[in-house]
């Protein structure tokens, strides 16, 4: 298998990087290690004590996080897009440059979404986004998107790799041989017979179909979680292909940079040349052109437009004391860099096209960091937080801590499977050949941009700086030694059959009125001279002590009809004693509603005692009709009482319940002779609420609308559908060795 | 214990909890259904007006003095609408909502659930103060971005957090145009006695290290028929409260109907071309009481100059 002299040379040159690890190496690797534990102390502090320790606070809630993550999920469209197109062109000079490219979508597609984890404050409630999870969040798109993606790009790798572990199980390596054996299991005893071979061919053509759309609906998705907001600079139409454009652009850039490291490192002179740089170069500024035609046609279409709040985000971008230097460089330079430099064949070599990739690669780092933290820096409100650290965002050594970490890791997971598998495929299949000419239609095109960037007029604002002085005062509390004569307020409430006294007890203290609670108040009824004690109840937290007078008592009767109360309170060390009475006369209300041509009406009745036991009709009355509502009671008119009685049209107007039940109360108010007397009564005459909604679906909702649960439905039926299919076929290959 | 109270507050239109609907359509059976419930007395009497139109006395504490679990602060009380309308003519910046909000939420002092505003519109207009708690949009941009459904809106027009389902990943507060909702960044300086309290939903207490917080519209206190704490404690009557299926607000001295202020007031929703649609109004800024300078009163320097850039008040 594989004799011919191309794979042998590989396998000769490439078996020694798997076998030895250099001293450099080494210290590499501890280096790394190095990084990541201090990125673990950072975590841990986080952990510890709250997000309080990064530079996020209530208006940018995502710092440099979400800038990495949006990062790393866009260099991972290296793989994905890059080889997914390479491979399904059959471009030539792919093969060498395919693994690499893999490698990065896997390892920065694991990596990423780590950084969204940082950025959750609750990281033990992490399962409620299963339990929970509802399918209008863009969060939730995006889990799922990334999970699909992730294992896509898994499979992806793993597809390109068995023809490799296939040699490796047949030359085992001499150290470090626990790997002998997962080479065997990996290698899934593949022999390249024809059918071996054609299936492993469908599925990765088949793979690689999928890869594609799906990759670009990762980073659309991603870019929805921006665009589905209201906020200047990111409710934006365009959001989800620019940043579609801006990942690929990133992508390409960080696997010129993977080339050029490899190549140094391992001595890959041979395999990949000049032409893969220049290639892939050019790739990289059409794809720079596309972002920086988008960002134009971004910015440009909101400042034409110029919404206020858009503007506030593009002064601050513009503002030579805030963004314009990072502005300039992810836009301006990040683009026309690369260009200029891939573009005059004088400055075009290996290194220049690796060194416009590195600019290219941090000014999109840059440009997310511009995406992200402006606009979560201007809210449609101002800010009034006068905390410098509420108002302008400024990473902390946790975050960058973290950040490095990310890339640590990136380089050693990297570099640590680059001694797991030959970085580059070692088998030629020599397929390269008869594709050739594709190389004519895909990549000999010439291309020119000019990008002209409008010119901003002084678009400077006085940056304000604000210092936050904490001052306190000391006050100094004196206590008032003097006795304070509080003051009590008897009030009695004739509510429909029961009465009721209130007591209220107050004090002024300091100018002001206070309520005193917790104190004893007696109540007494006096009568023919006698007192009854009516009850001792401790005023509530509004100073209010209430007592209810047994029927008995009243029927024991009053002087001429008149009835005295009492309540006291006895003084304590602070306040003095004070009592009060109150002298009432009973009154008996009488609701009725009747209906007068078509018309609604209430009748209210009043009757006092008369001589010899009789309830005669009471005069000079003022009442006041109510609709008690949840908080108060609602005023709908007033009337005199004329010969014990007074008439009032129902207000219908009012919404009662479902049935159009409404109570309507009528009360004689703080009155010098009856005191407080009310009298309610309900009838469905009010206007009825209407029904309730039943079960919405919406974005809102519990529950998801439909076309949105179908569409989740069918996409990932479709993907996952292929990456079956994809594993079915590895089975079968597996099973087809056997023979 | 025979007294029953009197207050008029208690007496309350329909089913006041959630719940309360279901056990008093049990029929006559009501304070055996209540006991059911496990709940406490307290001895208070309140009324309740049965769908039938029928009076109902039950024993507050069975139906609106437990603060109400996380499932059953996502629903919402029955057939309410909660509105709140701010009279901006009436302010004048004296933040005494804010510290009546921080005290009965427990809130540190940074942590400011209503924001003020220092307005205006543009130079040849003149600035006025715009205090803003959570709007409780009808249309929330945070419930929906929310992975897990733990910020909700509820039937009765309020939009709650649910602090122990919360995971913390801010997409709310990003999406919030309105920069309503603050962050827990550290573990809540609390009393002891607060933190331990059981928590609900509806009454945001104890916050929790890592969640998001905003001003809740007080369903706890709705429940028990009073109103919210910024209403109460606005020396102005700025704050109206109430439910507009009631068509009734009230700012604890005034009751008025919901449609009449709104109308004859010309209110209007802040930001509504935004598709929001909050669940507060505001009336303009017309025939002020106070002149916007009062409002400076108490502030620090700073403070004062900040708002007066923004407002683009020149000295
Ligand atoms: S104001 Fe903000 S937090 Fe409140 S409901 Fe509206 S979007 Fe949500
Ligand atoms: S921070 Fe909490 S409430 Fe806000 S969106 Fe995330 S999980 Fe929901």
């Amino acid at each position: 298998m594989y004799e011919d002299e191309k794979t042998q040379q590989n396998l000769h040159a490439f078996k020694p990087q798997l076998e030895k690890m250099s001293n450099k190496g080494v210290a590499l690797i501890v280096f790394l290690l190095l990084v990541i534990g201090f990125g673990m102390y950072a975590l841990y502090t986080q952990i510890v004590d709250g997000h309080i320790v990064t530079g996020m606070r209530d208006n940018v809630v995502w710092g440099l996080y979400i800038v990495n993550f949006i990062f790393f999920i866009g260099i991972s469209y290296a793989g994905a897009l890059i080889s997914g197109i390479l491979h399904l062109l059959r471009v030539p000079w792919r093969t060498p440059i395919i693994r690499m490219a893999e490698m990065i979508t896997v390892i920065s597609t694991m990596i990423g979404p780590s950084y969204i984890l940082l950025c959750i404050g609750r990281l033990d409630r992490l399962p409620n986004l299963v339990l929970f999870g509802r399918i209008q969040s863009p969060i939730i798109w995006d889990v799922i998107a990334i999970t699909t993606y992730l294992s896509g790009s898994i499979i992806f790798l793993y597809l390109a790799m068995i023809r490799d572990l296939a040699i490796l199980r047949d030359n085992p390596v001499k150290t470090a041989r626990w790997r002998n054996p997962i080479y065997r299991f990996m290698a899934v005893r593949y022999k390249e017979t024809t059918k071996q071979k054609e299936l492993l061919n469908v599925a990765t053509d088949l793979l690689s179909i999928v890869i594609i759309p799906l990759a670009i609906l990762v980073h659309s998705v991603l870019a929805w979680i921006f665009g589905m907001t209201l906020r200047p600079g990111w409710h934006s139409t365009i959001f989800a292909p620019y940043f579609v454009i801006a990942a690929v652009y990133s992508g390409t850039g960080v696997l010129i940079m993977v080339m050029w490291v490899f190549r140094k490192i391992y001595h890959l002179e041979s395999q990949i040349t000049k032409i893969h740089f220049n290639y892939l170069g050019i790739i990289m500024i059409i794809l720079g052109a596309m972002y920086g035609y988008f960002t134009f046609s971004e910015y440009l279409t909101s400042w034409y437009g110029s919404i206020k709040w858009d503007m506030d985000v593009l002064y601050r971008l513009f503002n030579p004391g805030e963004y314009w230097h990072l502005f300039v460089f992810a836009v301006f330079i990040g683009v026309l860099l690369p260009i200029i430099i891939v573009t005059v064949p004088k400055f075009r070599n290996i290194n220049s096209i690796a060194f416009a990739a590195c600019v290219a690669v941090l000014a999109l780092w840059v440009k997310r960091y511009l995406i992200i933290i402006p606009t979560l820096e201007t809210p449609l409100l101002p800010i009034h937080d006068l905390r410098p650290e509420y108002v302008h965002y400024s990473a902390t050594w946790v975050e960058w801590a973290l950040t490095f970490a990310g890339i640590a890791l990136f380089i050693l997971l990297f570099y640590l499977f680059s001694k797991f598998i030959p970085i580059i495929p070692v088998v030629r299949t020599g397929e390269e050949k008869d594709y050739s000419r594709l190389r004519k239609i895909v990549f000999e095109k010439q291309m020119k941009k000019v990008i002209r960037q409008h010119k901003k007029s002084d678009a400077v604002i006085a940056g304000i700086v604000l210092l936050f002085i904490l001052v306190s005062v000391p006050r100094a509390m004196s206590q008032d030694e003097n006795r304070v004569q509080p003051m009590l307020k008897l009030e009695y409430f004739h509510v429909d059959s029961s009465q009721i006294l209130t007591a209220t007890l107050q004090a002024k203290v300091e100018g002001r009125f206070i309520s005193l609670p917790g104190m004893e108040i007696v109540f007494k009824f006096i009568c023919n001279g006698t007192e009854t004690l009516l009850g001792k109840e401790i005023t509530n937290g509004k100073g209010r002590a209430t007592v209810a007078i047994p029927e008995e008592t009243l029927a024991t009767g009053g002087d001429k009809g008149l009835y005295s109360f009492e309540a006291s309170f006895a003084g304590n060390d602070r306040y003095d004693a004070a009592s009060v009475t109150a002298t009432m006369k009973p009154l008996r209300l009488e609701l009725s509603f009747f209906q007068k041509e078509g018309e609604k009406m209430v009748n209210l009745k009043a009757l006092e005692p008369g001589p010899g036991n009789q309830w005669i009709p009471a005069e000079n009355l003022d009442v006041v009709f109510y609709v008690p509502r949840t908080f108060s009671l609602l005023k709908v008119g007033q009337a005199s009482i004329v010969n014990g009685q007074t008439s009032l049209e129902f207000p219908t107007s009012i919404p009662g319940n479902h049935l159009g039940y409404l109570t309507l109360t009528a009360k004689v108010e703080e009155n010098e002779i009856y005191g407080n007397v009310e009298v309610s009564g309900t009838i469905n005459w009010g206007k009825p609420l209407p029904p309730v909604n039943t079960i919405k679906r919406g974005l809102g909702d519990t529950n998801a609308p439909l076309w949105m649960v179908y569409t989740l439905i069918v996409l990932l039926s479709l993907v996952w559908f292929h990456y079956m299919y994809v594993i079915f076929t590895v089975l079968r290959i597996r099973h087809l060795g056997k023979s | 214990m025979k007294h029953r109270s009197s207050n008029r507050r208690n007496f309350l239109r329909i089913g006041i909890a959630a719940g309360a609907t279901a056990l008093i359509a049990g029929g006559g059976n009501v304070l055996s259904a209540l006991s059911v419930a496990e709940s406490k007395e307290t001895g208070e009497k309140m009324k309740l007006l049965t769908p039938e139109g029928k009076l109902v006395e039950v024993d507050k504490g069975h139906v609106c003095c437990q603060p109400a679990g996380n499932l059953e602060a996502r629903q919402g009380l029955p057939d309410k609408k909660m509105v709140m309308v701010i009279d901006l003519a009436k302010c004048r910046n004296a933040r005494k909502c804010l510290q009546g909000c921080q005290k009965m939420h427990f809130l540190p002092p940074h942590m400011e659930w209503i924001k003020f505003y220092l307005l205006r519109d543009s130079e040849e207009m003149s600035p006025y103060w715009f205090p803003k708690p959570c709007l409780h949009c009808n249309n929330p941009p945070c419930v929906k971005v929310c992975p897990v459904g733990a910020t909700f809106k509820r039937t009765d027009g309020i939009v709650l957090i649910d602090n122990d389902r919360c995971i913390g990943c801010k997409f709310c507060m990003a999406a919030c145009p309105y920069s309503s909702r603050v962050f827990n960044w550290e573990e809540p300086k609390m009393d002891k006695g607060v933190n331990k309290a059981a928590y609900s939903p509806e009454t945001s207490s104890p916050p929790k290290i890592g969640t998001v917080s905003k001003c809740d519209f007080c369903p706890d206190m709705v429940r028990k028929g009073e109103l919210p704490s910024c209403v109460t404690s606005c020396p102005n009557g700025v704050y109206y409260y109430g439910d507009k299926n009631e068509d009734a607000v009230t700012n604890g001295t005034d009751t008025v109907r919901f449609s009449e202020l709104i109308e004859s007031r010309a209110a209007y929703r802040y930001m509504e071309e935004l598709g929001t649609e909050p669940s507060v109004y505001y009336l303009p800024a017309v025939d002020r009481a106070f002149n916007y300078e009062v409002g400076f009163e108490g502030l620090s320097d700073e403070e004062i100059a900040l708002y007066k850039t923004e407002a683009k008040i020149k000295e």
